[in-house]
């Protein structure tokens, strides 16, 4: 009984903590375990829907006790609630490492407002990800896209306002731009569910044809403009940057991820492989892709703030997921979801261990980064492996994205792809080398070469220890995952509803 | 080739499309950052128009159940019920977009995109 | 402002409008308007209120922490007029097959949960008109 309602749970569970922080003071005992604690118990409420959907399969839940067809629905399934998981998981941790480092940003008096915004932000990004409603995950997306802006404008730095400004007047454009798609999409079939718009799509293809193109165009242009695909990618290395370190961690991690996931539903659950190989929208993508992924790579090497490279870095990325998606087979899907996780964990790593480098040190550019190895080596160390993955060193997660997009282009014969990821590997070596080398190897005149151990809070070594440490077991058994893809993906290949 | 009738019956549809289109334009290239955020607005008010017109049917009646005919030929009440929580999101979106614009202009003392980027090369300098 | 005229015709006008946006708010489910538009016309009635007689004197009125529980309160009604669909066994928000009672048709105490729920959104959206509009114009 328990079992049917866990999405519900674990969605209000985080809607009302969100809204009740305002009412402690930050200064008072309980504050900090409400918050952590808060989400402890929504990851175990998650464990257990993943466990629930193993073993007995996917659900839909119904609000309300309406039909499908008028009623909005959650659908469950098992890559779904992995995703879910990894979501709370990640973001446990990175608000563990927030409680001592935001301190330095923003005064002890904003801090509920600031987790109320974190809050509300994992909240719209589940449900996100569970619904299965074309206009649930537009109101979704909004919740999520003002209160990203929030936790950039939080802190009232001029450099601050200007980049939330223009992510404001950007990620506008693009909810305008889907808001569009999806009522032309409505227009022509009538229904607003997933499930009921892809059994009416094959006939309505027949008869309207320009009008789902034009629909489809507009949809891909505000995702992509959210996702920060190459041309559209402006707004994200201001907004990264200048924000506080677990806002920009959180941002760059696993909300960019979050619209490419809701891109993959779209494309193959509403409107179907068959539709899509018809105007050949796959290929475009990919080109888009690649150009994102060569492009974001050599944006990053000019880089001197540690934080802009990483954006840049990000941009670079999210064009493999689009790879993945834009292969169209079952291995590119395979691997265009393996990377949103593998991804999300390496990411978080990075931009954690630059914060945790700022708040000790202060020091923001990449060539003051000689002899930090030994000063702070766990915290360097993390970002060694996480940097590591990034270039595609076997043993990490990043090379088993490699690995499976190779494949994946291999298998449908177009070898150039493998071409361009080991360009971008070379290129990703290139800006994040001499960081690594230039931490551990290098003399510093202002420092003994001795090792000290790290002189950070423990609420910060914490999540960086047990990032890095998840990026190698991902890394080394990428079969937890990959099983799990493999079981999901006849829903997406042909959704039957 | 388009003749006047086809313009005249779909002329909401046509109204939606330029207004859309006025509003990216001016969010783009306007200057002012004040007339940016109008230019959304313009933009969310063109997708409104869009979606009411979808449900409209010529001829209809309001989606009031009468008690004493029982109608059944009405126009369709979802689309208006989508627009009230656009609205609200573009209330929202307005009343944050304004408020950075006020701690800006206390910052800069200008609200012109030209005038705050010279201003801030000659702080960099 | 220090206008007397404007303070008069204020004083006056205030509770017809707040009573015009109850009525918006309770017939939601019978004419057009709901809780959004209810909660902004009774936002409105505050702002005007604001104008009148400056901010130190609506805070007097309609203090920043009782604004602050209303807005907490809302969602709470909210969300616990959903679980109640959960505990009876059904789903979340429902109406009818949760045991709402669904009076006659047309009269004001029908629609079930809808009424309800109506009332926690209009006073939501109130008090955070009055906080907006607050926040925007203090100076710091």
């Amino acid at each position: 009984m328990i079992s049917n309602h866990l999405p519900v749970y674990i969605l209000i569970l985080l809607l009302i903590s969100a809204v009740t922080t305002p009412a402690i003071k930050p200064s008072s005992k309980k504050f900090r375990p409400k918050l952590v604690g808060t989400l402890t118990i929504a990851s175990l409420l998650a464990l257990t829907m993943f466990i629930v959907v193993w073993t007995n399969g996917p659900f839909y839940y119904n609000f309300g006790n309406w039909d499908s067809v008028i009623g909005i629905e959650f659908f469950v399934d098992e890559y779904t609630s992995l995703f879910v998981l990894a979501v709370l998981l990640i973001s446990l941790l990175i608000i563990i490492f927030s409680l001592e480092d935001i301190l330095h940003d923003i005064p002890k008096e904003k801090t509920p407002h600031y987790y109320t915004l974190m809050l509300l932000m994992v909240f719209s990004m589940l449900g996100m990800i569970m619904t299965n409603d074309l206009f649930n995950l537009y109101v979704f997306m909004e919740i999520l896209s003002l209160t990203s802006c929030g936790v950039i404008s939080i802190k009232r730095n001029k450099a601050n306002i200007m980049a939330s400004f223009k992510y404001l007047m950007l990620g506008t454009i693009g909810s305008v731009s889907i808001l569009l798609g999806i009522a032309m999409l409505y227009m022509v079939t009538g229904h607003l569910n997933m499930g009921a718009t892809s059994q009416t799509i094959s006939s309505v293809w027949q008869m309207y044809p320009r009008n789902i193109l034009i629909s489809l165009s507009f949809i891909l242009t505000g995702l992509g403009l959210k996702a920060a695909i190459f041309p559209l990618h402006v707004w994200l290395p201001d907004a990264h940057s200048a924000a506080p370190t677990p806002s920009s961690a959180i941002l760059s991690g696993i909300v960019i991820k979050i619209y490419a996931f809701s891109m993959i539903k779209i494309l193959f659950r509403v409107i179907g492989i068959d539709i899509i190989k018809a105007i050949s929208i796959n290929e475009y993508l990919t080109y888009f892709a690649v150009i994102s992924i060569v492009m974001g790579s050599v944006f990053a090497i000019g880089q001197k703030d540690i934080k802009r490279l990483l954006a840049y870095s990000s941009v670079s990325q999210i064009g493999y997921v689009f790879l993945g998606i834009g292969i169209a087979t079952e291995m590119g899907l395979v691997a265009g979801m393996y990377h949103i996780i593998a991804h999300a964990m390496m990411k978080s790593t990075l931009f954690l261990s630059a914060g945790a480098v700022i708040y000790r040190t202060g020091i923001r550019k990449v060539n003051e980064f000689d002899g930090l190895g030994y000063e702070l080596p766990l915290t360097l160390g993390a970002f060694s492996i996480a940097a590591l993955g990034m270039i595609g060193i076997p043993g990490v997660n990043g090379f088993m994205s490699k690995w499976y997009l190779g494949l994946a282009a291999f298998e449908i014969g177009k070898p150039i792809f493998i071409i361009f990821i080991l360009i971008s590997s070379f290129l990703n070596a290139v800006y994040f080398l001499p960081i690594v080398i230039s931490a551990f190897l290098k003399e510093s005149n202002r420092r003994e070469q001795i090792m000290i151990r790290d002189d950070i809070p423990f609420t910060m070594k914490a999540p960086l220890v047990v990032l890095g440490a998840a990026c190698i077991v991902t890394g080394l058994f990428p079969n937890i995952i990959v099983n799990v893809i493999q079981r999901a993906l006849p829903t997406f290949m042909t959704f039957v509803f | 080739m388009a003749n006047l009738d086809m313009i005249l019956d779909n002329i909401n549809y046509i109204g939606a499309f330029t207004l859309f289109i006025i509003g990216l334009y001016t969010v783009l290239t306007h200057s002012n950052l004040l007339k940016r955020v109008i230019g959304v607005n313009i933009m969310e008010t063109a997708v409104f128009l869009f979606f009411v017109s979808i449900g409209y049917i010529k001829g209809a009646s309001a989606p009031i159940l009468d008690q004493i005919t029982g109608e059944s030929f009405y126009v369709n009440p979802l689309p208006s019920a989508m627009i009230l929580t656009g609205i609200v999101v573009a209330v929202s979106i307005t009343a944050y977009g304004l408020s950075l614009l006020i701690n800006l202009y206390k910052e800069y003392g200008t609200l012109e995109l030209d005038e705050i980027i010279s201003k801030e090369e000659k702080a960099n300098d | 402002m220090d206008d007397l005229i404007v303070k008069t015709i204020t004083k006056l006008v205030v509770p017809f409008i707040q009573l015009y946006g109850i009525f918006v708010i309770l017939h939601g489910h019978l004419s057009p308007g709901g809780g959004f538009a209810g909660g902004a016309i009774i936002g409105a009635s505050l702002i005007l209120f604001t104008l009148a007689f400056g901010v130190n004197h609506t805070n007097k009125v309609v203090p920043p922490s009782v604004t602050e529980k209303i807005e907490t309160g809302g969602i709470i009604w909210y969300a616990l007029l959903g679980f109640v669909g959960i505990a009876v066994g059904t789903s979340f928000l429902s109406n009818k097959i949760a045991g709402f009672p669904l009076g006659n048709y047309g009269s004001v105490i029908s629609g079930g949960l809808i009424s309800l729920a109506t009332i926690g959104i209009g006073l939501k959206v109130a008090s955070t008109m009055i906080t907006l509009f607050h926040r925007i114009i203090e100076e710091d």
